[in-house]
């Protein structure tokens, strides 16, 4: 009777081939899904350690990821493929292992400015009644802040290379320059918009889920090389983070990661300004006929994780666009080699979550724009505003 | 002579460097301490070399001016295939990482690194990295001489003669600055 194996703790995954792993974050709401998997130990079941390595800037995360400091680590889901084509800094061959959310950016300008856009002022006149050049803020330049503010600037008639100075200066600075003036808006994540509102530095005037609905923002990558000597280790570290993603779907989940997130070590801010950005409520867009917000996504059962070669392609062609690189017929294979969908796959089956890639569907910007991943050339070549 | 921007924003007492640097005969510009400061500091005093904490959470600015601007530093790990790669790691180990120029040859900015790491490594090993600097700087004054000569007497450009004295370095397996001594030698011996 006593044919029935026990039941174990740790089910028969493949062994990692590496159990202790440094992962690198950048501390923002966004990071949640790795704060939970080293709160949670969410690793354990699938035999890794995870280290969570806080750092202090996006190059940081790069450098160490390049120099084999850290196996893997959140990034800006546009910065993987500025490193993989070399873009202003080193060139490697990266692997996206998959998305750790979409929405939950926004971008947020002075009280004066917002003022006037309450007004219908269009952006273009209200940037144009400051006595000076605009400056505005985001966080990398080939990250995705850079690209959301761009095509937001461009869709309002504003050259973004032209009519404005970009800056990137430490999100945990941006409302304080707002308020000093030394900013008329920035694009970063979550929660700096949150404490600009609150401090009334400033009034947040779209959310970024509003100008591409459920785009895709923080990546989990790794070198390429390390998905290729590790793929037990690779899909272990995938099953752990789809497990922490799944874990943040719940709102009483949330409540508890926001009270992390709140501490001294993470983010150091109230929890009720972080709650008040992980979900719909509490934000106000000031600009009128802007579609509907979506919240923070960590999760969903439609292939939220999924990570999408076409997704990729959007970046590679916004690059284009601005004038960062030159347009190749190589843009198929760089994202299909760079999106690990084999190990996503088999790792999303091993715990019994949907492996398929999201059902292709054409998005609609909040510019009227239609993307639809096909020809991509064309696509960026055809915004009026560009380099 | 090179213009050294050092940022000093974390703990690391980047500003110690100053007179170091300044001892060795490099442009050390004002030191900054701020994100904003720093966008100016690079568009308006056009440095040569930024140095700066590993850590810092200025880097993303330096990022942002590597490829908006294409007379702003870029992060020397773009040198990776050169031979300098061994003191490049050992500063990174170190924690400073650096944006030089393009077209800033590697050999200009290893004694820059090394004061820098010389200046952040632990007591005991102070001395040692000085007197690797000092080596390093007489190195690099036989290879700008080395240079100057092949300029002058084959007309190359400066370019052309860093490309000479390396191509002759690999080609018979000693340093650079190796061969720069026999040009020298060479060239007071036809004179």
């Amino acid at each position: 009777m006593n044919s029935t194996p026990p039941l174990s703790d740790s089910p028969a995954y493949p062994a990692p081939e590496r159990s202790h792993l440094r992962i690198g974050y950048v501390a923002l709401i966004d990071s949640a899904p790795l704060i939970a998997a080293g709160e949670m130990q969410f690793g354990r079941r699938h035999g890794l350690t995870l280290e969570l390595c806080r750092q202090p800037s996006w190059a940081a995360i790069r450098d160490k990821l390049l120099s084999g400091e850290l196996d893997a680590a959140q990034t800006l889901y546009g910065m993987v493929y500025g490193v993989q084509l070399g873009l202003g800094g080193p060139q490697a061959d990266m692997a996206i292992l998959m998305t750790l959310n979409r929405n939950g950016q926004a971008i947020t300008v002075s009280n004066q400015l917002a003022e006037k856009l309450r007004a219908g002022q269009p952006l273009q006149a209200a940037l144009g009644s400051l006595d000076r050049k605009p400056v505005f803020a985001q966080t990398f330049p080939t990250g995705t802040h850079a690209m959301w503010l761009n095509y937001w600037l461009a869709a309002h008639g504003v050259h973004p290379l032209a009519d404005i100075d970009s800056v990137v200066i430490p999100p945990p600075q941006m409302p304080e320059a707002l308020a000093q003036g030394e900013l008329d808006g920035f694009c970063a994540g979550e929660p700096w918009h949150a404490v600009a509102q609150n401090n009334q530095s400033g009034k947040t005037v779209i959310s970024t889920s509003q100008i591409w609905p459920d785009h895709p923002e923080k990546a989990l990558a790794c070198r390429r090389e390390f998905a290729a000597l590790y793929p037990n280790t690779t899909q272990a570290l995938i099953r752990t983070m789809l497990e922490s993603c799944q874990w943040l779907a719940d709102n009483d989940n949330k409540l508890t990661l926001s009270a992390w997130l709140a501490r001294p070590e993470y983010l150091n801010i109230a929890q009720d300004l972080i709650l008040s950005r992980m979900g719909t409520e509490n934000i106000e867009a000031t600009q009128p006929a802007t579609p509907p917000l979506l919240p923070v996504r960590f999760f969903d059962r439609r292939g939220a994780n999924y990570p999408l070669p076409a997704d990729g392609l959007w970046f590679l062609g916004q690059f284009h666009r601005w004038g960062l690189s030159r347009a190749t017929d190589q843009w198929h294979d760089i994202v299909n080699q760079v999106c690990q969908t084999e190990h996503y796959a088999a790792a999303a089956l091993q715990i019994g979550l949907d492996a398929a890639p999201p059902a292709a569907s054409a998005v609609r910007f909040f510019d009227g724009k239609i993307w639809d991943g096909s020809d991509v050339i064309h696509y960026a070549e055809s915004f009026a505003i560009r380099a | 002579m090179l213009r050294v921007l050092l940022i000093n924003d974390t703990d690391k007492p980047m500003a110690e460097l100053c007179q170091a640097l300044v001892d060795h005969g490099y442009d050390v510009l004002p030191p900054v301490a701020t994100s904003r400061a720093l966008s100016e500091a690079v568009k308006q005093q056009k440095p040569d070399i930024v140095i700066v904490d590993t850590e810092s959470p200025s880097r993303d600015t330096l990022e942002q001016l590597a490829l908006m601007h294409s007379t702003a530093p870029r992060p020397v790990v773009m040198f990776s295939h050169d031979a300098d790669q061994h003191l490049i790691s050992a500063a990174v180990g170190a924690g400073v990482t650096t944006y030089v120029v393009d077209g800033l040859a590697p050999e200009r900015v290893a004694p820059i690194l090394t004061v820098a790491l010389a200046r952040f490594a632990e007591e005991s090993r102070l001395r040692q990295r000085l007197a690797v600097v000092e080596s390093e700087l007489s190195d690099r004054k036989l290879i700008d001489r080395a240079k100057g000569l092949l300029m002058d007497k084959r007309k190359m450009t400066e370019a052309e003669a860093y490309e000479t004295l390396r191509t002759q370095s690999m080609k018979q397996g000693l340093k650079i600055a190796e061969i720069a001594r026999q040009i020298i030698a060479m060239a007071d011996l036809l004179n």
